[in-house]
């Protein structure tokens, strides 16, 4: 069979694609190699379309048939495979896997480092799909065939696939939100996080918006809900065997929280407050009437510090600062209800879109580990948690997870005290250790992530988490692939660390086969020797 | 009036098509089929009328027609066995006729216009020069900028481009006209027409167009519109019938008092490939035991089948057995020829061929009309049949010879994913054959290992390669406290500081190497580590960027014996030297057959292989340009092992013979920096800085802010080095012209905070200066903002990256702030990976600390270090600048 497309747009090839599957599924053939009847030819078209369109007809049922089996044997062998299943590794696929304009970007480099990853006994992927990029033009109009495609590699290589549907833009590369909603946006600006200097944050709609029908005549909402339908049905074939993980964007970054730290990226300071959107003020306004106080509601905190200023430059965080005061317990449990109710919202949308397909869902939360140890724990407060008389703050949060019976990821897991700076006063530790216990005391499953950077003793770290006992981490999702991930240095690094991983499960009666493991040299030596273990 | 028919000159690009379509079939291998289908003939004939449709936008199944009785019948059986089905692509050469007009009118008075027009469809473009009076050879000059209609895009220094429009909607000429600035001492026009569609090149008479303004233009059989100007002789002629051609310069005017108006007409033939595909399906039909062979096309027009049967396990064609399909008729007792039947709503045709069941094959070729015959890749259409004695293993076996044909298969993209799915399959396999025998199970694991090493390390390149922004590198450098001593080929130590040692002018006085040695004391208080020195090679152009024999180092700036003293005596003061290495282009010695410089002598004495075959002025027969072209010379096919080897052994010998430490690359936008890599591993210099010279981004005339295209470019012409060379920053120096000029200095700061230039995104590879002998000195292709020098040194001798100094600076009345400048540097130990925190990018000033010990500010607007733990000191001071060090 052969399908022509001569100067046509790249979507345009997709979709003759996908009904080009159709064709090949009624001609009933079995044993074929995917090229001899599945041809693709393309006249003036850019390479890069070429190679995405043409890979993907190839589907060769035997071959799948064997990489389908789990991991190659050498590093999941007999009785080591049961133990090491039971935390799963995951790699994180580049932020812009899938372009703008819905063309994979790096397809040739994505598709070696899957299968290199496939060799080393990497379970799965996590793919970011990104709402600007699938519903860029218009309302209701989705466009899935770059993540289709790379689903189908994913699905070729023999990985698992995460993916994690992000309602928020990114900067790095940059990544915004539908042209659409843009739109609106310009001309609404109020639909946007706003902070007391009138700022918007524009790679993610306020929390205060939720509800209220502001794009074009449907709640965002609404607008989530539609796309996660349009998600289940177009990626129905990979749904369970493929797929084995939606996790949903629940702020900016995809993490629940505010975007507190929106203009200071070096996070310095505590972050401030971003209560000052219309809505969230009408909100606040509303709020302090109800509570009798209605000076409260005129605005949010006046003695809050600014971005990149200390915390305790201003009176709001110090020790019997406002936070505090009763004001204070006003305005962070008005401040933190939002940001609760928020991800209620999303993950019961969710929940009900994707109800029986019998894949997890999952949501993400910051770890918000500097100027931890302040009483007050300023990051915190600014990004949304909070709960009043000293009570868990995180409490809350995890009965929406586990009422959702959603899992949760928490990042940040190759941070260690040892490696922060002094003066911030920050603990990822203990934070960590702090929600890792909140989610257990409401039987809420934990996923874990690295920080995107690396640092220095991260990978020991991670293991350290994940062989912690008393939460067991069923996943860990390590971020992300790209240049640096497969630079000779880092690479050689992560592979120690897989090998690592598997090695503190290995049962005792597997020594034999462990020194012989040792023998073999991984890389050139020419990185992170430190890290190789003897 | 002449008649020459112009061809398109150039059928690479078509051919190069055709590789194309022929890469795909690599992969495309005729599989049998061994299924039981459950489709009724009837069925089956449907799905493949929509396979077909899929290709010819005909969705509509095809109607089975009824035969008739005296025809051979089509068994209609319950099921069959499909034993072939393949598509075949076939290119159909379409010859368009029509023909280039070219115009010379006046409009009103002294008011002359040129106009070419072509008749044929199609993206025409067209690349055009003048010649000045007084030029001599086939050199392209650009045309005065008012001559240039609105449109056109220069390309380098030597042409224009501008496409022809349609002259009216519903018209099917497409012309262009250019308006003739006879003020001008413009004595000629050139062009070539070329075709953006297909790439294809026209000429005339394998040559330039040539329309002659004044009447002593050197004929060479290629002008236009000559003999009604200029007498009777006209082209036949070289003898100028004026014979006043002293007076050709002073009075060009009254020359042009023999402009005429002509109209010449040419014909021109332009080819247009289309695709089109046969499928063939044959099955087999277990009740009669016939081959039932169904050939579908889309081709349009008659098709006729040519076709004969194999038998006895040969492909020579016989006749088989009646009955016939319809339409069939013998032809000479070789073959038969069967006319397909049109489909019903006209795209394509058709055919049904019912044969003995004991046959081997169909051979067969199609024929459109009488002069055009298709076939496949130069074979005919071969179909096996599975015959009842063979099984079919043995006919996978048979058809071994296609699938062979993968082996010598480039990585094509479709080959790229099946390669992978196998490799794991291979692995797999590979393990677990050897799962049992204890004693392998490390070469296994070692195996995988080393796999998993290769595709990371083939990840990573590619990443590295696409990822925009050179943030690792950035964060790395910053981080690190010390810059790397090591020394690495072709980067230096990083501390360095370059002189350009000679201007435009410099080969005037015959004698520039030895002046040069009497400044090296000079230079080298002043601070300078490295010198640049021209070209040394001989050449058909003074300043020795126009290289002929690479052997011979007598050049206008002096003779090898010179050159060699120099280089030793800067040597001796502890400078560095830099030789410009001319690789993109190399002027010929010797004419080819058709008139073209094109073959080159001396010792290097290659021939037109060696010439790259995308450029029409040189006839090249190597391979296409691995950049861009310098359309003033023959430019060198790289990607030729000979000329690779050549290049290498004379770079070893220049470093041996002269001395020279390392290179300046001159154009290195004509060749891929894949081959700049190669030369600097063989040649292993201590520092290579390359000439990466393209335009910033502009919008309406106004330069952008963000300047990340531009100098991805040029990273990305580093990365393809693989770092072996750095390049010059001409993002800088661009963004310093406009920020400067304008009083724009928040250009200054990228959205990041860091340098907007290549010095911010990959500092230890950026050699930032601000003005060279072609931008400046005599030529001022690119000047810098006059007067504002200074602000630009204060500017690249405090920031990181690699300043280069220009020779013409040096010794003018900024000598003594450079000199200070330069001694700052020296004295702070600023080196290429300083890092560099800007304090201030405003309308009026900007100003950064670097390496937190040296704070700087240029324009006019106010700027004090800030006052901390530092203690700020004046360290050089000038119009509209100030620099600080820490004491």
């Amino acid at each position: 069979m052969e399908v022509s497309v001569i100067g046509n747009p790249q979507a345009r090839i997709c979709r003759a694609e996908l009904a080009y599957r159709e064709l090949g599924f009624r001609f009933g053939s079995e044993v074929i190699s995917g090229e001899s009847r599945n041809r693709v030819s393309f006249c003036n078209q850019s390479s890069k379309w070429k190679e995405i369109a043409i890979r993907c007809s190839h589907r060769s049922v035997k071959c799948e048939a064997i990489v389908s089996d789990d991991a190659p044997p050498f590093l999941n062998s007999t009785p080591k495979s049961k133990s090491l299943e039971s935390v799963k590794l995951f790699v994180g696929l580049p932020l812009d896997t899938v372009s703008d304009c819905n063309n994979v970007n790096h397809l040739k480099a994505i598709t070696a480092g899957l299968k290199a990853l496939k060799l080393l006994g990497v379970q799965g992927i996590e793919l970011p799909i990104f709402w600007g990029v699938v519903e860029k033009e218009a309302a209701g109009r989705y466009e899935w065939s770059g993540y289709l495609a790379v689903a189908e590699i994913v699905k070729k290589v023999g990985l698992k696939l995460h993916v994690s549907l992000s309602f928020h833009g990114s900067k790095h590369p940059e990544i915004g939100l539908p042209d659409w909603v843009a739109k609106i946006g310009e001309a609404e600006p109020g639909i946007y996080f706003t902070d007391r200097y009138g700022q918007q944050y524009k790679d993610c709609l306020s929390f205060a918006v939720d509800d209220v029908p502001v794009l074009h005549g449907k709640t965002p909402m609404e607008v989530y809900r539609g796309f996660c339908d349009s998600f289940k049905s177009a990626f129905s074939d990979y749904m369970g065997n493929t797929i084995t993980g939606i996790t949903l964007g629940l702020g900016p970054d995809g993490e629940l929280k505010y975007p507190s730290h929106q203009h200071n990226v070096k996070r310095s300071g505590a972050g401030e407050f971003q209560c000052y959107d219309k809505h969230m003020l009408t909100a606040l306004k509303a709020y302090a009437e109800s509570t009798g106080n209605p000076l409260w509601g005129l605005g949010g905190p006046h003695d809050a510090p600014a971005y990149d200023h200390q915390p305790n430059s201003s009176t709001f965080f110090s020790d019997g600062g406002s936070w505090e005061s009763q004001y204070g317990n006003f305005f962070l449990s008005w401040y933190s209800s939002l940001l609760t109710s928020h991800a209620d919202r999303v993950l019961s949308v969710a929940s009900s879109a994707f109800s029986g397909i019998g894949v997890p869902l999952c949501g993400k939360l910051p770890l918000l580990h500097q100027w931890h140890k302040l009483r007050s724990q300023p990051s915190e407060l600014t990004a949304g948690f909070y709960s009043s008389n000293g009570q868990d703050r995180y409490e809350a949060i995890t009965e929406i997870f586990a009422k959702n019976s959603c899992r949760m990821i928490i990042p940040g897991m190759d941070l260690s005290d040892e490696h922060q700076s002094p003066e911030s006063l920050s603990s990822p530790e203990s934070l960590l250790a702090h929600i890792k216990t909140s989610c257990k005391k409401q039987g809420v499953v934990v996923s874990g992530q690295n920080s995107s950077t690396p640092v220095p003793g991260g990978f020991e770290r991670i293991v350290e988490n994940l062989k912690d006992e008393n939460v067991g981490i069923d996943l860990f999702t390590y971020q992300r692939m790209g240049a640096l991930f497969f630079s000779p240095e880092h690479f050689h690094a992560f592979t120690v660390f897989v090998r690592n991983l598997s090695r503190f499960e290995l049962s005792s009666d597997d020594k034999a086969a462990d020194v012989e493991d040792e023998t073999v040299s991984i890389g050139s030596g020419t990185g992170a020797p430190s890290l190789q273990t003897a | 009036m002449s008649t020459v028919p112009i061809e398109s000159l150039l059928h690479h690009s078509y051919l190069r098509h055709n590789s194309k379509v022929n890469r795909g079939n690599r992969s495309f291998i005729p599989i049998s089929l061994n299924l039981r289908s459950h489709f009724t003939s009837n069925k089956l004939l449907h799905s493949i009328g929509k396979s077909v449709g899929v290709s010819s936008k005909n969705k509509s199944p095809v109607a089975i027609r009824a035969t008739s009785s005296d025809t051979a019948v089509v068994e209609t059986a319950q099921s069959d066995d499909v034993i072939f089905k393949e598509i075949f692509p076939v290119q159909r050469i379409e010859k368009a006729e029509g023909k280039i007009y070219v115009r010379l009118k006046e409009v009103k008075e002294k008011n002359w216009e040129l106009s070419v027009g072509c008749s044929i469809p199609g993206k025409w473009i067209l690349h055009w020069g003048v010649s000045y009076v007084g030029d001599t050879g086939s050199e392209w000059d650009q045309p005065p900028e008012d001559m240039r209609p609105p449109g056109s895009i220069a390309i380098k220094d030597y042409a224009i481009e501008t496409p022809l429009k349609k002259l009216s909607e519903g018209d099917s000429f497409f012309e262009v006209a250019i308006n003739l600035n006879l003020e001008s001492s413009v004595a000629a026009l050139n062009f070539v027409l070329k075709d953006e569609e297909t790439g294809a090149w026209y000429q005339h008479k394998g040559r330039d167009f040539k329309v002659p303004l004044v009447d002593d233009v050197p004929d060479n059989g290629n002008l236009i519109g000559a003999k009604k100007g200029f007498g009777a002789l006209g082209q036949l002629s070289n003898i100028p019938l004026k014979q006043d051609k002293s007076s050709a310069e002073t009075d060009s005017i009254e020359e042009r008092k023999g402009l005429q108006e002509f109209y010449e007409e040419m014909p021109i033939s332009k080819r247009v490939a289309d695709d089109n595909s046969v499928s063939v399906t044959a099955r087999k039909c277990p009740e009669t035991s016939k081959n039932i062979v169904s050939i579908e096309t889309d081709l349009p027009g008659d098709v006729t089948v040519h076709w004969g049967v194999c038998k006895n396990g040969t492909k020579k064609w016989e006749i088989p057995s009646e009955p016939y399909p319809e339409e069939t008729s013998l032809f000479k007792n070789k073959a038969l020829r069967t006319r397909l039947q049109r489909k019903d709503d006209g795209n394509g045709s058709f055919g049904l061929f019912s044969l003995d069941g004991k046959l081997e094959g169909l051979c067969f070729v199609l024929k459109l009309n009488e002069n055009t015959w298709l076939n496949y890749r130069g074979e005919d259409f071969y179909v096996p049949f599975l015959t009842s004695s063979s099984s079919p293993v043995e006919t996978e076996a048979a058809q071994v010879s296609k699938p062979k044909r993968k082996t010598d298969k480039e990585v094509s993209a479709s080959g790229f994913t099946k390669e992978i799915i196998t490799e794991i399959r291979n692995l797999a396999i590979d393990i677990s054959s050897h799962k049992n025998q204890k004693t392998n199970v490390k070469e296994v694991q070692e195996n995988i290992l080393q796999e998993i090493e290769k595709l990371a390390a083939e990840a990573y390149s590619i990443f590295r390669s696409t990822t925009p922004a050179f943030s690792e590198e950035g964060v790395l450098e910053a981080e690190a406290d010390k810059p790397d001593i090591k020394i690495s080929s072709g980067t230096g130590s990083g501390f360095e500081i370059l002189c350009q040692g000679f201007n435009w002018e410099s080969n005037k006085s015959g004698r520039w190497y030895l002046e040069l040695q009497e400044k090296a004391d000079e230079l080298a208080s002043l601070g300078f580590t490295v010198l640049w020195l021209p070209p040394p090679t001989e050449s058909v152009s003074p300043e020795g960027y126009m290289p002929k024999d690479l052997y011979n180092l007598n050049s206008r700036y002096g003779t090898i014996d010179e050159l060699k003293d120099t280089v030793k005596k800067f040597h001796k003061v502890g400078i560095k030297v830099l030789g410009d290495a001319v690789l993109n282009h190399r002027c010929a010695h010797f004419k080819n057959q058709n008139g073209v410089w094109n073959l080159f002598g001396g010792r290097l004495n290659w021939d037109d292989r060696a010439v790259v075959a995308d450029d029409p002025h040189f006839q090249g027969r190597g391979n296409k340009s691995s950049g861009d072209n310098f359309h003033a010379a023959p430019n060198i096919d790289h990607s030729q092992d000979f000329v690779r080897k050549d290049i290498k052994e004379w770079l070893c010998w220049m470093m041996e013979e002269v001395g020279y430490d390392g290179w300046r690359l001159d154009f290195v936008r004509g060749f891929w920096g894949g081959y700049v890599k190669d030369y600097m591993d063989a040649s292993k210099p201590y520092f290579a800085v390359g000439e990466y010279w393209d335009s910033l981004s502009y919008t309406y005339g106004e330069m952008d802010y963000n300047q990340d295209a531009h100098r991805q470019r040029i990273v990305d012409w580093i990365n393809a080095t693989s770092g072996a060379a750095g390049a010059f920053d001409v993002t800088t120096k661009g963004i310093l012209h406009t920020a400067l000029q304008k009083c724009e200095y928040w250009r200054l700061s990228d959205p990041k905070g860091k340098p907007p230039g290549v010095v911010g995104w990959w500092p230890s590879r950026a050699v930032t200066f601000i003005e060279n002998h072609d931008t400046g000195s005599t030529q001022g292709h690119w000047r810098f903002p006059e007067g504002k020098e200074m602000q630009g040194y204060a500017y690249i001798l405090t920031h990181p990256g690699t300043p280069a100094v220009f020779f013409d600076h040096i010794f003018s009345d900024y000598h003594s702030e450079i000199a200070a400048l330069l001694s700052l540097r020296n004295r702070q130990k600023l080196h290429c990976r300083s890092e560099v925190n800007i304090d201030k990018s405003e309308r009026d000033v900007y100003a950064a600390i670097i390496d937190e010990k040296v704070a700087m500010k240029i324009g006019p607007g106010h700027y004090e270090p800030p006052n901390g733990s530092q203690n700020w000191s004046v360290a050089v001071e000038g119009r509209d600048y100030k620099v600080w060090e820490t004491s």
